[in-house]
C-alpha cells in the first residue's frame, strides 16, 4: 500500500475545551492510538478497508466518556452548539466510525454500566446504556426471571445498542426480538433533551408498560441505529426462568487462544428444566415443512435451523472448522428445538411427544446416541448458548466483514440461497467457511411463534490483510440488499435500512424515505446524530448523488432495476401517479 | 373552505355522499360523555384511491376529516369536534387474504369482528378479540386502537398481533409498513427503514392518517379447552394467586370479573344490544345473580395444543392444581350458582360480546380503562371507590373486568359506571364521578395509554416532553391539521 500519513480531522479547540469541562480531563482523549482502536473494532469490514486505504475519515476527532445522563446531555448540546456530528458507541462491534467526513465526537458509554433494578413484581429490568445481557441474565435468574434470550452476537452485547437495532435471540420463536421486549427507553435526543417512552413518559406512573399515551413514539427510535439520539437507560421485559438461580456457564478459565481446544469447555449440559432436541431431515422440503409444523404445534421456546453453520459455531479451531466444512460433518438439513419445562416437568415430555409425531411425519431422524452420536456431541456448545451466547464469535475467528439478513416465511431460506449463489457467480469466491447461503442448507431463525417470520443470514469472512477480498465485500452486501429489493422485499430482514439503501432505493417503500426525512428533521434538526447513517437529508442526498449514482446504477443494472437517475427525475409516488394519469389521458 | 360537494360526488359517486340533517345529527354523538358537532357530510369510500383523493382534497381546502369505521369506539374518538367530513370506511369490508400456511388474514377497515370470526371459524381458525368488543366493531380499528384482546395474558398472542399495514398519510400519499412495503407479499410488521414503525399510528385515534389495510395474526380454533374458576372476596386477594399461576404460564386466557359484570354476562334476561346507548331494562335475573355470585371470580382457560390437546390440558391442569393446593385456594370447574357457566364462558372466549348486556342496566356505560401494575390494583380500586362514595354513586353498581397481561406483568382494567344519558341530572352526576375517578386513578399512577376525550389533556399534562414531540410529529406530517382535529393531540 501507498505510504502516507493519516491525519485525523480536528474540532475547533473550544469544542475540546467544552467537552473536557463536561467530562473531566481524564475522560476525553485525542490520543492517536486510542482513536485508532475506536475506529477498528471487531466485525466491520468497511473500517478494515479504510485502514488499508489510509482514510482519515475512519478516525474520530475525539472520544468522550460521560458518566451520567446529564453529562451525555451536555456533550450532545455542545455538539449541537457547534454543529458537530457525534456517534454513540458501546461495544463498537459495528457502526463504530464517523458517518461522514466531518470531525466527529465519539461518545463512549462504558462508564454507564449498571443494572439499575430488577423489578420482580412487574417482571422488568432497568439498565444503563453499557449494561450487557450477561449482567441482566445473572441478576434476573436470582429471582426466577430472565429477559428471554441472548443475542447471536454474544451475551456481551449492550442492551441499549440492540434496542437501537432489533436484537435476535435463539429463543426469538417464543419471545420475539428485543424490539418487542422493551418497556421503555430513556433517550438523550439529538438536541440534548431527555425523552422517555412507555409508561415511564408520564410523571407519577411506574415504568411497567410499553405504551405511552396515544401514538407510540418509540416507533421513531426503535431501529434508528443511533440516528435518533442516545439511549441512556432501557427497561426490558423479563419472563419466567426455571433454569435455576445461578445462570449456568461453562467452566471458567478458558484461555483466550485462537486455536485452543479442550472438550470440557464445550460440553456443558443445558440448564435445569431445559432440553435441546436436534434432528435432521432428508431434504430441503421436508425440513422446511417440519420447521413450520413444529412452530404451528406451539411447542418450544426456540426453533432454529443452523445447517453447516455449525462447522464454525461448534468447532474450536479454524483447522477443525475447515475440515468439517469440507467433509460435510454436520448434516445439511438439521434443526433444533429448545424445550423448557416452565409449567412443569411434564411440559417437556409433552413437547417431546409432539415433536416425535412431527419428526416421523416429515421423515426426520433425531441425532442421538444411536444416530450420529459424534455429531450430537459436537453440537453440545449450543446447550448453553441460548443463555450465554459465545459460539457465534467463533465465526469472527478470521474476520467478519458483514452479512446480509433476509426475513420472511420459512421458504425465505431457498430465496436466500439463490441470491447468494448468483452473487458468488458474479463476484467470485470471497470467503472460506460460510457456506450457509450458497450451499444447499437451511439457516433459519424463527422469530414468531408460528414461524410466520424468520430470519436468515449469510456472512463474509475475508482475510483482513487481503485488500482485494475486502473490496469485494461491499458489492456483495449491496448486491444482496439490492437483489432483495428488486424482488420486492426489504433490504434487511429486520425491516431496518441503512444508507445508501434508504434514499437510493426508494423502491423499498412508496414514500418511505420522504417520510423518514421528515421524522429526522423533528428529532435531529441540526443533523448531528450519526448523520447520514440511516436516512440522508435532501441536502446530503443531493451532495452525494453525483458521486454515488454511477456505482448504485451499476448495482441496479445487475439486479434489473431502473437506474437512480430515472428515479430521481420521477421523484415520488405522487409524481409517478401524475405521469401515469397524464399518459392515460393522452392515450384516451 | 370546505370541499365542494360536487367534487365529493365526483370522487365517491352521488350515493356515497350524504349530507342530510338527520344522519349528520346521528354522527354528532355516541354513547360517551363526549360532545361532537354535526359533520358537514358523510362520505363512503369504496377504494384506497378514493380515500387518497378525499385526503388530498381536504389538504387543499383545510377540511377536517374524521376517519370512521364502525362507529363503535364508544369513547367519542370518531366524533367531529370541528365539523368537516366523516370518512365512513364501512364499505371497505373485504377479507382480502387468508394465509393458512402462515396464519394471518388481511382485512379492510370495514371488516367486523363477527364477520371475521365467522369466516375464520368455518376454516378452522380464530382471531383474538377483546372482551366486550361489539360484534360489529371494526377489527382494524380495534387493533389499531390497542383494544387488549382476551388472550393478552399470553405473550405470544397478546400484544403483538398486527403485521403489515397500509396507510393513507395526511398528505394523501400511501405508506405501507411491514414486509410488503417494497411491493411484495405481506408477512411481518418490520419495516420500512425502522422495525416497528406501524406502531406510530396505534392509539392515534385517526389523527395521523387513515389505515386502509391490516394483516393480523390468527391461530387454529382449538376446540379442546377447560375452564376453571377461582373465587375471591376481594380483588386484592386474587393477586397472589394470579401471580403464582402465571409465573408457571398456565392457561391461555386469564381474567377477573366482579359480580356485577359476571351477573350481566350470565343473565339470560338480557340480550346484547345493537345500538349504543341502549335502553335501560330491569331484570330480576340480573338482580338474583348479583345477590348470589361471589364478589370476584378469576376465569382461567386452559387450551389444548394442535397435537395431543388433551395431554397439554392435563399437564397444565395438574400444575394448576398444585399451585392452588400450595396457596390453599379452591379450584372450581363450575360455578355452583350458575348452570353451565363453563360452557357459557367457553363461548365467550371466541365471541366475547355477551358482556355488552351490561348496557341494559342503565343504557350507557362509561368505563375507566387503564393499566395497572399487579401489586397496585387494590389501590386503584380504592381510588375509584373513593370517587364513587364522594359523588353518590353506589359502589355495588360498578362493573369491573381485569385482564392479565403478559403473564402478570401488568393488568388491563375496565371499571364501569352506568347511567341513563337521556336523564341529564343522572348523566351529569355520573360524569362528575367518572372524571373524579379518572383523576384519582391518574394520581394513583394508573396508566391511561388510550386517552380518549378529557383523558388526553389530563394525561398529556403529566407527560409534557412526550406531548411536545407528539405535537411536533403531528405538525410535520399533518401541517394543515386536517386529521381528526380536536381529538387526542392538542395543537
Amino acid at each position: 500500500m501507498e505510504k502516507k500519513k493519516i491525519i485525523p480531522a480536528e474540532l475547533p479547540s473550544e469544542v475540546y475545551r467544552e467537552l473536557e469541562a463536561i467530562v473531566g480531563k481524564d475522560w476525553i482523549t485525542r490520543d492517536r492510538a486510542i482513536l485508532e482502536t475506536y475506529s477498528k473494532l471487531s466485525i466491520e469490514g468497511k473500517t478494515t478497508l479504510q485502514k488499508h486505504m489510509k482514510d482519515p475519515t475512519s478516525l474520530h476527532a475525539c472520544i468522550v466518556l460521560p458518566a451520567t445522563v446529564e453529562e451525555v446531555q451536555a456533550v450532545v448540546r455542545t455538539a449541537n452548539k457547534y454543529k458537530v456530528p457525534f456517534i454513540p458507541f458501546t461495544n463498537g462491534q459495528m457502526l463504530c466510525t464517523p458517518t461522514n467526513a466531518k470531525p466527529t465526537i465519539c461518545i463512549h458509554l462504558s462508564r454507564m454500566n449498571r443494572v439499575l433494578s430488577i423489578d420482580e413484581d412487574n417482571m422488568t429490568a432497568s439498565v444503563e446504556a453499557y449494561a450487557d445481557y450477561g449482567q441482566v441474565l445473572a441478576d434476573a435468574a436470582k429471582v426466577g426471571l430472565w429477559n428471554g434470550g441472548t443475542p447471536l452476537s454474544t451475551t456481551l452485547c449492550k442492551i441499549s445498542s440492540q434496542a437501537a437495532f432489533a436484537g435476535i435471540w435463539q429463543t426469538s420463536k417464543k419471545y420475539g426480538l428485543l424490539d418487542r421486549n422493551i418497556i421503555s427507553l430513556t433517550m438523550v435526543l439529538p438536541t440534548g433533551e431527555i425523552f422517555k417512552t412507555g409508561a415511564n413518559a408520564i410523571a407519577g406512573v411506574k415504568d411497567f408498560w410499553e405504551y405511552a399515551p396515544g401514538p407510540d413514539l418509540f416507533s421513531l427510535v426503535r431501529g434508528s441505529l443511533g440516528t435518533a439520539g442516545i439511549i441512556v437507560e432501557v427497561t426490558v421485559k423479563l419472563h419466567a426462568w426455571v433454569g435455576g438461580a445461578d445462570m449456568p456457564e461453562p467452566p471458567a478459565g478458558r484461555p483466550c487462544i485462537q486455536n485452543f481446544h479442550k472438550p470440557e469447555f464445550d460440553t456443558a449440559p443445558p440448564p435445569d428444566k431445559h432440553r435441546l432436541f436436534w434432528m435432521e431431515f432428508p431434504d430441503y422440503d421436508s425440513e422446511i415443512n417440519a420447521f413450520r409444523a413444529i412452530a404451528h404445534s406451539g411447542i418450544g421456546i426456540g426453533l432454529n435451523a443452523t445447517g453447516v453453520y455449525n462447522s464454525y459455531y461448534c468447532s474450536q479451531t479454524q483447522e477443525m472448522t475447515e475440515k468439517r466444512v469440507k467433509e460435510k460433518f454436520f448434516p445439511d438439513w438439521n434443526l433444533y428445538v429448545i424445550s423448557a419445562g416452565i409449567t412443569s416437568d411434564r411440559q417437556i415430555d409433552y413437547e417431546k411427544k409432539v415433536l416425535d409425531a412431527i419428526v416421523a411425519k416429515h421423515h426426520g431422524t433425531y441425532l442421538s446416541q444411536s444416530h450420529k452420536p459424534e455429531v450430537l456431541y459436537a453440537l453440545a456448545p449450543w446447550n448453553l448458548d441460548f443463555t450465554r451466547h459465545v459460539t457465534g464469535y467463533r465465526m469472527n475467528r478470521r474476520n467478519y466483514a458483514g452479512g446480509v439478513f433476509f426475513g420472511g416465511a420459512p421458504e425465505i431460506a431457498k430465496h436466500h440461497t439463490k441470491i447468494w449463489k448468483d452473487a458468488l457467480s458474479i463476484f467470485g469466491q470471497t470467503y472460506m467457511t460460510d457456506r450457509g447461503g450458497a450451499d444447499n442448507t437451511v439457516f433459519l431463525y424463527a422469530v414468531d411463534p408460528a414461524a410466520r417470520f424468520n430470519l436468515t443470514e449469510t456472512d463474509m469472512y475475508p482475510d483482513p490483510m487481503d485488500v482485494k477480498a475486502l473490496q469485494k465485500c461491499m458489492p456483495f452486501m449491496l448486491y444482496g440488499m439490492a437483489r432483495n429489493i428488486s424482488m420486492k422485499k426489504l433490504p434487511i430482514g429486520f425491516g431496518i435500512s441503512l444508507e445508501p439503501m434508504t434514499s437510493f432505493f426508494p423502491e423499498q417503500g412508496p414514500n418511505a424515505y420522504l417520510f423518514f426525512r421528515k421524522i429526522r428533521k423533528i428529532l435531529d434538526p441540526n443533523g448531528v446524530s450519526s448523520p447520514g447513517r440511516q436516512i440522508f437529508s435532501e441536502e446530503e442526498y443531493n451532495a452525494l448523488a453525483p458521486l454515488m449514482t454511477p456505482l448504485i446504477d451499476k448495482m441496479k443494472k445487475l439486479v434489473a432495476m431502473n437506474p437512480v437517475l430515472a428515479k430521481m427525475l420521477l421523484g415520488t409516488a405522487s409524481i409517478l401517479g401524475k405521469i401515469k394519469t397524464l399518459t392515460s389521458r393522452k392515450t384516451a | 373552505m370546505a370541499i365542494d360537494k360536487k367534487r365529493l360526488m365526483e370522487i365517491f359517486g352521488e350515493t356515497n355522499v350524504i349530507d342530510n340533517e338527520t344522519l349528520r345529527e346521528c354522527y354528532a354523538r355516541d354513547q360517551s360523555f363526549e360532545a361532537g358537532v354535526k359533520p358537514d357530510c358523510i362520505v363512503f369510500p369504496g377504494t384506497v384511491e378514493q380515500v387518497q383523493q378525499v385526503v388530498k382534497a381536504a389538504q387543499e381546502t383545510g377540511t377536517p376529516l374524521i376517519p370512521y369505521s364502525s362507529g363503535l369506539n364508544l369513547h367519542g374518538a370518531a366524533l367531529a369536534k370541528r365539523g368537516g367530513i366523516i370518512v365512513n370506511l364501512s364499505r371497505m369490508n373485504k377479507i382480502l387474504t387468508l394465509d393458512e400456511e402462515n396464519w394471518f388474514v388481511m382485512v379492510e377497515p370495514g371488516v367486523t369482528y363477527k364477520q371475521l370470526q365467522d369466516f375464520l371459524s368455518k376454516k378452522g381458525y380464530r382471531i383474538m378479540i377483546p372482551f366486550g368488543a361489539p360484534p360489529d366493531r371494526s377489527v382494524l380499528t380495534s387493533y389499531l386502537e390497542r383494544d387488549p384482546v382476551l388472550s393478552a395474558n399470553s405473550f405470544e398472542y397478546g400484544n403483538n398481533l398486527i403485521m403489515d399495514t397500509e396507510l393513507v398519510l395526511p398528505d394523501g400519499e400511501i405508506l405501507k409498513t411491514g414486509l410488503w412495503s417494497a411491493g411484495g407479499e405481506p408477512g411481518n410488521s418490520m419495516g420500512p427503514v425502522r422495525n416497528l414503525i406501524f406502531r406510530l399510528w396505534t392509539g392515534a385515534q385517526g389523527t395521523l392518517g387513515i389505515m386502509t389495510k391490516m394483516c393480523l395474526h390468527i391461530m387454529p380454533d382449538i376446540k379442546e379447552r377447560k375452564i376453571f374458576f377461582l373465587t375471591f372476596e376481594k380483588l386484592s386477594a386474587a393477586i397472589s394467586s394470579l401471580r403464582a399461576i402465571q409465573r408457571k404460564e398456565i392457561g391461555f386466557e386469564c381474567f377477573l370479573l366482579n359480580r356485577f359484570n359476571l351477573a350481566a354476562l350470565l343473565n339470560p334476561d338480557w340480550k346484547v344490544p345493537e345500538i349504543f346507548p341502549s335502553f335501560p331494562a330491569s331484570s330480576p335475573g340480573f338482580d338474583r345473580l348479583r345477590s348470589i355470585l361471589p364478589p370476584w371470580v378469576l376465569i382461567l382457560s386452559i387450551q389444548g395444543g394442535p397435537l395431543y390437546p388433551e395431554e397439554k390440558i392435563a399437564y397444565e391442569t395438574e400444575a394448576l392444581k398444585e399451585v392452588c393446593s400450595t396457596l390453599k385456594i379452591e379450584l372450581q370447574e363450575t360455578l355452583p350458582q350458575v348452570e353451565d357457566a363453563a360452557g357459557l364462558l367457553a363461548h365467550e372466549l371466541l365471541y366475547p360480546w355477551g358482556i355488552l348486556k351490561k348496557f341494559n342496566y342503565r343504557g350507557s356505560v362509561h368505563d375507566l380503562s387503564f393499566k395497572s401494575p399487579l401489586q397496585d390494583i387494590a389501590a386503584m380500586e380504592a381510588a375509584i371507590m373513593d370517587a364513587c362514595s364522594a359523588g353518590g354513586y353506589e359502589p355495588d353498581e360498578v362493573g369491573a373486568y381485569v385482564l392479565c397481561l403478559e403473564r402478570g406483568r401488568a393488568l388491563h382494567c375496565e371499571f364501569d359506571l352506568h347511567c341513563d344519558v337521556k336523564n341529564a341530572e343522572e348523566a351529569g352526576r355520573v360524569k362528575g364521578v367518572w372524571l373524579k375517578a379518572s383523576e384519582n386513578l391518574m394520581n394513583q399512577g394508573a396508566l391511561f395509554d388510550r386517552p380518549y376525550g378529557p383523558w388526553a389533556e389530563m394525561v398529556y399534562s403529566r407527560a409534557e416532553a412526550y406531548a411536545e414531540k407528539l405535537k411536533a410529529v403531528k405538525r410535520e406530517i399533518d401541517p394543515a391539521g386536517i386529521m381528526n382535529p380536536g381529538n387526542l393531540i392538542p395543537l
